[in-house]
């Protein structure tokens, strides 16, 4: 049935993602980039992906040049797609942007509490999270002007009403305002795909497995990274998602958790985490941050962005969804990422760790 | 020799002048700090393509000879280098100017004005 | 040299002779003294030297890794946490003090690092993602700043031994070239001074002698004249009164050999103390 109309408003849209996938880097790519000598071999390498958007750089840009030209085809291509799009397929794309927006919000409010220029900020953010009414919000000279402004022009208003307001701003370490917001966008998302009714069927199934995920990984990262810091239980816990394989008993077990073991303890009743756990050697009493990450290089993050490619990849075998979009733009900014990780190895003469990236195909 | 025990004692910081990704490694180390309102100054300097030359220099004055409570002033040597005539020509003992390589322009021990008087000193 | 030099400004006297030779001796002790602790200084500074180089080598391998590990935490993080960090940086947590060594008498400043508890200014960045590469990565340019203090101390140590260095030769130098040549110039001068007094004491002393010499003759020759007028005189009695007049001739003698004799001990000693100093005067 969700085959019978999706092709009507969204066939084309879907059609290009399919062709933007196959332009991913495949392991064979990878690992003629790891044979580079200089970043200029690079640069050859990924000329037929990259092409036209690598042209202008200098002989031997710096890895970071790289990475902007990169995200810059990244964001020319979603933005061909936005403009394709209609109806919820369009919805969902825009909701797609709110992670990045809610990154670009927070960098402003660090620079209006730190009474910087904001507008000098405007170029650091990150042109995905990009809308209309961002440059208003340079207007404000104080927390509370952009608190209102913020809840005014922002698509992202009903993630601040009800759980932040501007005092918060000022008072919150930016970071807890930023997962916050995350965790409020992260329900909304959910809540969108699970009720919208044109995404019945693959979209929804889909999605709420990759929201899922996301949703605990952000749990478990939180929780993890929180230990030895100021942040206090009941503060923590507001931070989780209130959807996800762990909730509700693991998101409990997880805020009461003291130590990584606590963590440990609290996923393993969902069988993938526990296996990542274990991978990394967490749950036998590596008690120290500096110990996590296992005898092979991989961290758990690491884990986690391999599973989170995984998934990103079987979303393409499925059909009438603008999942599709969500896989690639995940896909490719792993890629961007891996791509950057190999010229900093080659840049900086760390051959050795240069295996260390993820590729699915 | 008396007399400069008593200027280094207070002297507990570390001040940086550098790249975005130096700085922001060295600040992670801990080393960042503000003075307080009203007049915060930081003691650190993030320099990029677009940092004028002039600003630099008032940095380095500023970490050098204004500041009481830095006793280490770390700088990139690429930058280093567009002020070389200040950082030679600056021999106290206090604070020490150090300079250090960065990420994209690996170090070299010709350039280092500390070396380089090492390196007269033993008619190399 | 020495004429360049000069002298010092002093009386030529015995007593200031005596100041200048304990003079010279000090200046002869403070010497050996200072050229020693030139020495263990430039050693000492031989050896920073060598470990700067060392260090500065070291240093660079030491942020190459540091950079990395930025990487990793911008790989981790899939953005730029750059302006967050800078903006969130409030106290200090890595901080230094300095403590002191002593090589020779000169502190040497040694910075040593120690991280001030209680301040966390980038706890909680990257806790949605990250944290942990953040973490590491903090430690490693921890580690880093460690090495980068430690090239400090010996960069400090460097530059205040270079100047103390100097400042020591600058003084074993002038001790050499110009305390030394003066105070023995002093010395001279106060000794040709003095020769100069003795010599003019020598020659009143004998200015004095010969006139006395004069003195005594013409002493003697009017005591003779007068005795031999007397002879006459007691001869013309004698033809009256022989017998009588010879005893009291011979009396007479003896008194004035008597006188004669009184007087002659005083005369040797003058001769004796002048004959010294005619030995001395070769000398000079």
């Amino acid at each position: 049935m969700e085959g019978l109309y999706f092709n009507v408003n969204s066939g084309y849209v879907e059609g290009i993602v399919r062709g933007y996938k196959n332009s991913l880097l495949t392991g064979q790519n990878y690992s003629n980039l790891t044979q580079c000598e200089t970043i200029d071999d690079v640069k050859l390498q990924l000329g037929p992906s990259y092409g036209d958007f690598l042209a202008s750089l200098p002989p031997n840009p710096s890895t970071s040049a790289l990475a902007g030209r990169m995200t810059d085809k990244l964001v020319s291509e979603f933005r061909y797609l936005v403009a394709q799009s209609t109806g919820s397929t369009a919805k969902f794309l825009k909701y797609l942007t709110y992670g990045y927006m809610i990154d670009n919000i927070a960098l402003l409010i660090t620079g209006t509490l730190h009474e910087r220029d904001t507008r000098e900020l405007l170029e650091r953010c990150h042109p995905l999270g990009w809308f209309e009414t961002l440059p208003v919000l340079c207007v404000a000279t104080n927390i509370e002007e952009l608190y209102n402004s913020v809840l005014i022009e922002t698509p992202l208003a009903p993630y601040f009403k009800g759980s932040l307001n501007h005092q918060d701003l000022d008072e919150l370490n930016i970071e807890i305002v930023r997962n916050t917001l995350y965790k409020n966008y992260l329900e909304d998302f959910y809540k969108f795909v699970n009720t919208d009714s044109d995404f019945n069927g693959p979209t929804q199934e889909v999605m709420s497995e990759i929201l899922q995920f996301e949703a605990d990984r952000r749990s478990i990262n939180i929780t993890l990274n929180s230990f030895g810091t100021e942040l206090s239980k009941q503060e923590r816990r507001k931070l989780y998602p209130e959807f996800g394989k762990l909730y509700p008993e693991g998101s409990l077990m997880l805020s009461r958790a003291e130590d990584v073991e606590g963590v440990a303890l609290a996923v393993s009743a969902v069988a993938e985490y526990k296996t990542f756990f274990d991978a990394v050697g967490l749950s036998q009493g590596g008690g120290s941050m500096g110990g996590i990450g296992g005898s092979d290089g991989k961290s758990l993050e690491d884990l986690f962005y391999q599973k989170e490619m995984e998934m990103g990849k079987l979303v393409f075998t499925r059909q009438f969804t603008p999942a599709v979009v969500y896989a690639w733009m995940k896909l490719k900014e792993q890629e961007i990422r891996n791509v950057t990780w190999i010229s900093e190895c080659i840049a900086q003469n760390q051959k050795e760790r240069i295996g260390n990236f993820i590729s699915v195909f | 020799m008396a007399a400069s025990a008593a200027t280094y004692k207070d002297r507990q910081l570390l001040a940086v002048i550098g790249d975005e990704d130096s700085v922001t490694g060295l600040l992670l180390a801990g080393i960042g700090h503000v003075t307080d309102p009203p007049e915060a100054q930081r003691n650190f300097l993030v320099v990029d393509a677009k940092t004028e030359t002039s600003e630099i220099e008032r940095a380095f004055q500023t970490f050098t000879q204004e500041r009481k409570d830095i006793a280490i002033v770390l700088i990139n040597q690429h930058i280093a280098e567009r002020i070389r005539n200040s950082v030679d020509n600056f021999t106290d003992p206090f604070p020490a100017v150090l300079e250090i390589p960065s990420k994209d322009h690996p170090y070299d021990p010709e350039k280092d004005s500390v070396l380089k008087r090492v390196r007269r000193l033993f008619g190399e | 040299m020495s004429g360049a030099v000069g002298r010092e400004p002093v009386f030529p006297t015995r007593q200031s002779l005596g100041l200048m030779k304990s003079k010279l001796k000090g200046a002869e002790t403070g010497h050996s003294l200072l050229k020693r602790k030139s020495e263990a200084l430039t050693k000492r500074f031989r050896e920073i030297t060598r470990r700067i180089d060392e260090a500065k080598q070291k240093m660079g391998r030491v942020m190459q890794i540091a950079a990395f590990s930025l990487a990793e935490v911008s790989y981790a993080v899939g953005g730029d946490i750059g302006y967050q960090v800078q903006e969130s940086a409030k106290q200090a947590r890595f901080r230094v003090r300095a403590k002191h060594e002593n090589v020779s008498g000169v502190f040497l400043p040694q910075f040593e690092s120690y991280t001030k508890d209680g301040i966390n200014d980038f706890a909680l960045t990257g806790l949605g993602k990250g944290g942990q590469q953040i973490q590491r990565c903090r430690e490693t340019y921890a580690r880093a700043v460690e090495t980068l203090v430690e090239l400090a101390s010996l960069q400090t140590a460097f530059l205040i031994l270079d100047e103390v260095i100097k400042v020591v030769n600058r003084r074993v130098n002038a001790i050499e070239h110009v305390i030394i040549p003066r105070t023995e110039n002093t010395i001279k001068y106060i000794n040709s001074e003095l020769d100069e007094l003795d010599r003019e004491e020598f020659y009143r002393l004998k200015k004095v002698s010969n006139k006395k010499q004069r003195d005594n003759a013409a002493a003697d020759a009017e005591i003779l004249a007068a005795r031999q007028k007397k002879k006459e005189a007691e001869l013309q009695a004698q033809k009256s009164t022989p017998a009588q007049e010879a005893t009291g001739a011979t009396d007479a003698t003896e008194a004035a050999e008597a006188t004669e004799e009184a007087a002659e001990p005083e005369e040797p000693e003058p001769v004796d103390v002048l004959g010294e100093q005619e030995d001395n005067d070769v000398i000079f």
